[in-house]
């Protein structure tokens, strides 16, 4: 689809996370991969590629999105592995 | 910063738009908390691809703070980048 990438709100950008999308960025560039986070603030996505040793990730900022297509839904271990790989092995203590 | 949607009037509504919200924004802090000291290669504006070690990025996301920038023209022992400048940047886990 083509749209306003950055003028959409938090709810529209939560129905492409977990999902594997196809975005057209800049000029020429188009790239893939499992969207795990938009940031609110400056509407940037995080793209997740899962390979044999760890993953590979791109953060691409939001003012160059051109376009973004969802090409299919993530399965149970995917979302899985999304839902964890950025998390430490230890949760860090956030309240005072 | 991205101003909450206009159309959220509704008390309920407007909750559960700052519960998405504070969700996706923890799980990019912790993207960000990732990268650190991690060697991040930068894809920008004019086909430039410039490879540095990555540092912060301050609460905007406007400008990323980075050493060991490697330029055509040499190593920039320390460098701040703007987003604004920046199509993506790639780094692995």
């Amino acid at each position: 689809m083509l749209c306003d990438w950055l003028h959409l709100g938090p709810q529209e950008w939560l129905q492409f996370v977990n999902k594997e999308v196809k975005v057209k960025a800049g000029n020429d560039d188009e790239l893939r991969g499992w969207l795990h986070t938009v940031d609110p603030v400056s509407a940037s996505l995080v793209l997740v590629t899962f390979g044999h040793q760890g993953a590979s990730v791109v953060v691409l900022m939001g003012h160059a999105v051109r376009e973004l297509q969802v090409l299919r839904e993530a399965d149970e271990v995917t979302s899985q592995r999304l839902r964890t790989c950025f998390l430490p092995h230890r949760k860090p203590r956030l309240e005072p | 910063s991205i101003p909450t949607s206009a159309a959220s009037h509704d008390t309920e509504q407007l909750q559960e738009e700052q519960r998405v919200r504070s969700m996706l924004r923890e799980n990019f802090l912790r993207c960000l908390l990732s990268v650190n000291n991690k060697k991040v290669h930068f894809h920008m504006l004019e086909k430039v691809n410039v490879e540095a070690t990555f540092g912060s990025s301050d609460i905007d996301v406007l400008n990323f703070q980075v050493s060991d920038l490697h330029t055509p023209i040499g190593v920039q022992k320390e460098a701040l980048i703007r987003s604004r400048d920046v199509i993506s940047f790639t780094f692995d886990l």
